[in-house]
């Protein structure tokens, strides 16, 4: 008994961290996937740490159901019922388009729900809550025949201004409960103006509830009775099965929430207060936002064409991975969004590939050990990625290596574009920054792009290979949701005010203590959104002074000329509130943390060999190669260097230093051109 | 030096970046509706003769302009009258513009005392005075009446904001507290643009840089080229028409003859009406936009957008006429109308050999309703809605109902939104069904809007086509719905609005926009 499980279930493997009640004993191992049958993959899991699940208190797991669901378009049918006249939208959107330039493509995504779903009830709420025109009971019971009649179990509601005052939505949805099984209101899921996100939010819920009651209800019948499960959230926390029953649709963002979650973690540990997470993989790249030792929370994305607002780890993905195909485009060399995926894979997976890819470019420079097979599904072929790059080298009039730094090269303009773009959108100065790297190719270009951004330091955090389920294991419970206040400096009502975020709280720590966290243990934070009057796009203020108009408008100048080089003093509105309630961790905290230093290796570094690697200047020299675990802690290794463990390698440019802490963390500081 | 096909996607990566950092800080601090909603702003990095190398936000009708913006700039100011340091603002349409309320500003950028590159920002203010809130006057007779006309003036020297420049542009326009934040804003994403250009200085230096501007330029002429040799030689001509004058008179054509030969094209609008008395003129960059958009949606998607792309293309119009109408004609209007009517007649020029890649006529025009309230302290809050419309459709599907088509993709405002901000209340906003045209595939359905106002004394301006002349069916498919505005006055009284239009409502009235459908394509029975 006593052990507690991180699964992250990922596209190609599932990985697994094990904690033993002592909070210092870890396990990890990989599983292949399993897509078609998650409870299984949580059995393989389990045994991949040489486990049973009797032996297991805890579960947390990151799941890909739901945005699998979405991406796919698996929805079920449901019905929406809106206030008169707006029903529709749920079709019209926002009027725009998806391509600029692409007439062949549908201009956006079939609506949710067909017009044959579309159901409306008379009633008016304004914006300021006040009810125009009341909701009868006859209506009420109207509508509930029709969606009855109609075959429908699954209903989205959301009323105009529900956000405002919710009355007709509570009404309502307490008479389709009794009829229905699965019931989403508008106000309950995103409390907060511009009906069609609302809608579309709320309509996407409903929609994944019965798939997500039958995953849980599959996971207990197998569940011994005292192993608990919880699940990881898109804003990275984890999140009881019951509330996930109701809100499934906070499960959209699970699978990168997870490697934040590790990332912020990792960051905490070792006093770092911001970092951008790298995490790169077979097709993309995502990279997050950590400032001051908080990730990022984006509060409106698009996931498959469809519109959530709700509370997400900040995450942009890049098109850009080891399966990024590499092309000459009209005298540019291009590399992705094209990818070749698992299958066939890089030419180099000698599967049928045929085109150059990254992971082949990676082989032939000799950051790729040739002898890798990663976990013996995959022999590497030096040949085969030789002939694919031979063929684009031969294309562009380059010898082959040069056409593999060229691809490299590439590889890293791309991302550092993107790395700078999500610094920028936050008005942060990406040389502040530490790159937290990890997945399987996120340590190979980590120095590189570095540089290109001007980023000094790099860290390569233990268990870097399986660093999502390492972020489901130090998972802390929590809640957060975000709503439209919409009060004036100029007529500030501080009663209203503290009503409304009292009610966001206690209806936030309520979920929390049906799952067993006392509410005094609770810890409650606010971020609030303030613009001037007439801007749209708030300037978030966290730990704001929601309890003295004065201070919080000083606040907000202070992080509107951080962010904008200026600040006006005129009139502000605070247009939302996001409200986080979390539990204290469950393990150990992070900091004081599990592992000591592993064992001092007796001999030093063990340089397992030596291979020729070719670097982005195009030098080449000759590298030795180390093994991860070998490293003792403080030498100093300046590059070049390559360090090796069973799923990832670190390439360590001539220039750079790499050096290895108390902990299996290891840090790569990056020489920057002057 | 030569530039090898690495260099050449490193640096492009490297100077897009800098235009899209640009957009962000635009679209983060401005203060203008458009640029916050709708995202009608563009930036972009010119080389020292003004021709356009990178662009960061991607808004087709922008590309054209700011293709044209700093090598008209130069041609009234001399390289040798900008200092390091200096932000040039202007909005005239005769330099390298469209209309008076797209804003530009311009920085010229040095590498030690060599000006090697211009960081230009296009925004859209809310207003930049005139006559209407808005500054969308349908009476027009002229450009004065269209608000501030602001030739080339140096706004920042030596990075210090003249003020006195500032206070003479806010006096000659509506919410000046907003119209400095919008400034600022701009002003800031230049002097981004410009920190960044001096770091790439600094890895590569700047002659590999301007090198590398040649070869962007270079690669996008290529690819055009490519798209070009691809298609049939020959003289192709189509027609379309602006539903009136600007001032209720008779459609009036515009006129395209295009000759392919090899891989150029000539596209010749000298047929098209003479200049009209109201405000949808348009400038001769206007025209270069919508060609350059109809080649790339129909025969070259990945073409990145670079001067270099126009270079096999020749645009030519006529002086005096609807899309050369001289620096004295009102203009407001012609940026989105008459914009997309040239798009439209260069895709019926296409037709005998590119009908089965084109969509049946869509809602080719912004659908513009604005609507302008006096506040308690006399200052004005103006709502500037556009609608969307019904899809075209195509030979293998039938056409999307409620988006936005070709050079436009401008967001809706929500009703929750106009609600909370405006004296309106939206009683519907449903799908306006039937309106697609019928068809072996039939066109997308428009949408129907009703807006009920709530205050006494509220303006309103229409800036609307298709409403005479509606989205054309293909191949036999039927035309869609026409555009409608209607008015029903709280007396009781019912009356059908013009496309150009400035009236008066009062409270209680209600303003129902319908927006066309799509075109369908082929015969119904096929």
């Amino acid at each position: 008994m006593g052990w507690r499980l991180g699964i992250d279930i990922g596209g190609t493997f599932t990985d697994v961290i094990a904690v033993a009640e002592d909070g210092v004993t870890r396990r990890s191992g990989k599983a292949p996937s399993r897509p078609a049958e998650p409870v299984r993959a949580i059995i393989d899991a389990i045994a991949a740490v040489s486990l049973t699940w009797p032996e297991v208190d805890e579960i947390v797991h990151g799941t890909t159901i739901v945005t699998n669901d979405i991406v796919e378009e698996r929805f079920r049918p449901a019905a929406l019922v809106a206030t008169r006249g707006f029903s529709d939208t749920i079709e019209i959107g926002r009027g725009s388009r998806r391509h600029l330039y692409r007439l062949d493509l549908p201009p956006k995504a079939e609506p949710l729900i067909p017009a044959s779903g579309r159901f409306e009830v008379r009633e008016r709420v304004g914006p300021d809550g006040r009810v125009i025109e009341p909701l009868t009971e006859a209506e009420i019971e109207r509508v509930v025949d029709e969606i009855l009649a109609a075959g429908l179990d699954t209903v989205a509601v959301c009323l105009i201004h529900a956000y405002a005052n919710p009355e007709h939505e509570v009404r309502l949805g307490k008479r389709l409960r009794e009829a229905i099984p699965f019931v989403s209101l508008s106000h309950e899921i995103s409390p907060e103006a511009r009906e069609f996100e609302r809608m579309s939010t709320t309509a996407l819920n409903a929609m994944m509830m019965a798939r997500i009651t039958r995953h849980l209800a599959l996971i207990a019948e197998r569940r011994p009775e005292a192993s608990r499960l919880h699940l990881i959230h898109s804003a990275s926390g984890m999140a009881a099965p019951e509330l996930i029953a109701e809100r499934p649709l906070m499960l959209a963002m699970s699978g990168p929430a997870a490697g934040v979650s590790a990332s912020r973690f990792a960051t905490d540990r070792l006093g770092i207060d911001h970092a951008l997470t790298f995490d790169m993989g077979g097709t993309t790249t995502d990279v997050c936002l950590i400032v001051d030792g908080k990730a990022e929370i984006a509060l409106n994305r698009e996931l498959g064409g469809r519109r959530i607002r709700l509370p997400m780890v900040a995450v942009d993905s890049v098109g850009a991975g080891g399966g990024s195909i590499a092309r000459l485009s009209s005298g540019a060399l291009t590399v992705g969004p094209q990818s070749a995926g698992a299958s066939p894979g890089p030419a180099c997976y000698g599967r049928g590939g045929e085109a150059a890819t990254v992971a082949d470019a990676d082989l032939l420079l000799g950051y790729l050990n040739p002898g890798r097979t990663l976990g013996k599904a995959v022999t590497l072929s030096p040949e085969a990625a030789e002939a694919a790059i031979g063929r684009l080298a031969a294309e562009m009039g380059f010898a082959i290596p040069e056409a593999a730094v060229g691809i490299v090269r590439v590889v890293h303009a791309n991302m550092a574009r993107a790395l700078r773009r999500a610094t920028v959108e936050r008005g942060v100065d990406i040389r502040d920054f530490a790159l937290i790297a990890f997945g399987g190719a996120g340590p190979m270009h980590a120095a590189e792009v570095a540089r290109l951004c001007g980023i000094g330091r790099i860290v390569v955090p233990e268990f870097s290979s399986g660093f999502s389920a390492l972020g489901c294991v130090d998972a802390r419970m929590s809640f957060s949701r975000q709503m439209t206040v919409n009060v004036r400096s100029t007529a500030w009502d501080q009663a209203r005010l503290d009503g409304m975020v009292a009610a966001q709280t206690s209806e936030l720590a309520g979920a929390l203590a049906r799952a067993g966290y006392p509410p005094e243990r609770l810890a409650t934070s606010h971020v609030a959104g303030i613009r001037y009057s007439g801007q749209s796009y708030e300037t978030p203020i966290t730990d704001p002074a929601l309890g003295d108009p004065a201070a919080l408008g000083a606040q907000f100048d202070a992080a509107h000329r951080a962010l904008y080089g200026y600040a006006t003093g005129e009139p502000w509105e605070l247009v939302n509130i996001r409200t986080e309630v979390a539990a204290p961790g469950k393990a150990a905290p992070a900091g004081a943390a599990h592992a000591p230093s592993p064992a001092e290796p007796a001999a030093g570094p063990l340089q397992e060999g030596e291979r020729l690697v070719t670097y982005e200047t195009g030098e080449r020299h000759p590298t030795p190669v180390y093994a991860r675990g070998s490293l003792p802690a403080g030498l100093r290794i300046a590059g070049p260097a390559i360090i090796e463990d069973e799923w990832s390698t670190i390439v360590v440019p001539p220039g750079d230093v790499l050096w290895r802490e108390n902990r299996d963390d290891l840090f790569i500081a990056v020489r920057l051109p002057a | 030096m030569i530039i090898d096909p690495v260099s050449l996607e490193v640096a492009r990566n490297a100077l897009t970046a800098i235009a899209e950092e640009m957009s962000m800080v635009v679209m983060r601090a401005a203060r203008s509706p458009l640029l916050r909603e709708a995202g009608d702003h563009s930036s972009a990095l010119t080389d020292a003769a003004g021709f356009l190398i990178a662009q960061g936000q991607d808004v087709p009708v922008h590309l054209g302009v700011l293709s044209f913006t700093v090598r008209e700039f130069l041609a009234v100011v001399r390289p040798a009258e900008m200092r390091p340091g200096d932000v040039w603002i202007v909005n005239t349409p005769e330099v390298g513009g469209n209309h008076l309320p797209d804003v530009k500003l311009i920085r010229p950028v040095f590498s030690g005392t060599t000006l090697y590159a211009f960081a230009i920002s296009l925004a859209h203010w809310a207003d930049i005075g005139g006559a209407a809130p808005g500054s969308y006057y349908a009476a027009a007779v002229d450009a004065w009446q269209e608000g501030l006309r602001i030739p080339p003036v140096r706004l920042v020297a030596g990075e210090a904001i003249d003020e006195r420049v500032m206070a003479f542009i806010l006096a000659n326009v509506r919410g000046p507290e907003e119209r400095r934040g919008d400034i600022l804003a701009q002003i800031a994403a230049t002097t981004v643009a410009a920190r960044r250009l001096a770091e790439l200085d600094r890895r590569y230096g700047a002659p590999f840089l301007v090198e590398a501007f040649e070869a962007i330029h270079a690669r996008a002429e290529r690819q055009m080229r490519a798209a070009i040799a691809a298609l049939p030689d020959g003289v192709y001509r189509g027609e379309d028409f602006m539903d009136d004058d600007g001032h209720g008179g008779p459609p009036q054509p515009i006129r395209v003859t295009a000759t392919i030969a090899g891989d150029e094209i000539t596209f010749d609008f000298s047929d098209s009406a003479d200049a009209v008395p109201g405000p949808i003129n348009t400038t001769p960059f206007i025209a270069g936009a919508a060609a350059f958009y109809v080649m790339k949606a129909l025969f070259g998607p990945e073409i990145q957008p670079s001067a270099g792309c126009y270079r096999p293309l020749r645009i030519v119009t006529r002086p005096g006429s609807i899309l050369d109408g001289g620096a004295t004609a009102p203009v407001v209007g012609g940026n989105h109308e008459t914009c997309q009517r040239v798009a439209d007649a260069i895709f019926q020029a296409f037709r005998p050999f590119a009908v089965e890649r084109m969509s049946a006529g869509g809602p080719t025009t912004a659908g513009l309703l604005i609507f302008g309230a006096r506040r308690d302290d006399g200052s004005w809050s103006t709502f500037y809605e556009v609608h969307c419309g019904g899809e075209g459709a195509r030979a293998d599907r039938d056409g999307m109902a409620a988006t936005r088509v070709h050079l436009a993709n401008v967001m809706n405002t929500p009703a929750e939104v106009i609600e909370s901000e405006y004296p309106i209340t939206v009683e519907f906003q449903r799908l306006r069904r039937g309106s697609g045209g019928r068809g072996r595939h039939a066109g997308g359905d428009g949408v129907c809007r009703g807006y009920r106002v709530q205050a006494d004394g509220v303006s309103l301006t229409t800036m609307f086509e298709r409403a005479v002349v509606p989205p054309y069916g293909l191949e036999g498919g039927e035309d869609g719905a026409p555009f409608r505005v209607r008015l029903e006055r709280s007396s009781g009284e019912t009356l059908a609005l013009a496309g150009k239009a400035n009236i008066v409502v009062g409270a209680g009235d209600l303003v129902v926009a319908e927006s066309c459908g799509g075109g369908g394509y082929g015969r119904s029975s096929d």
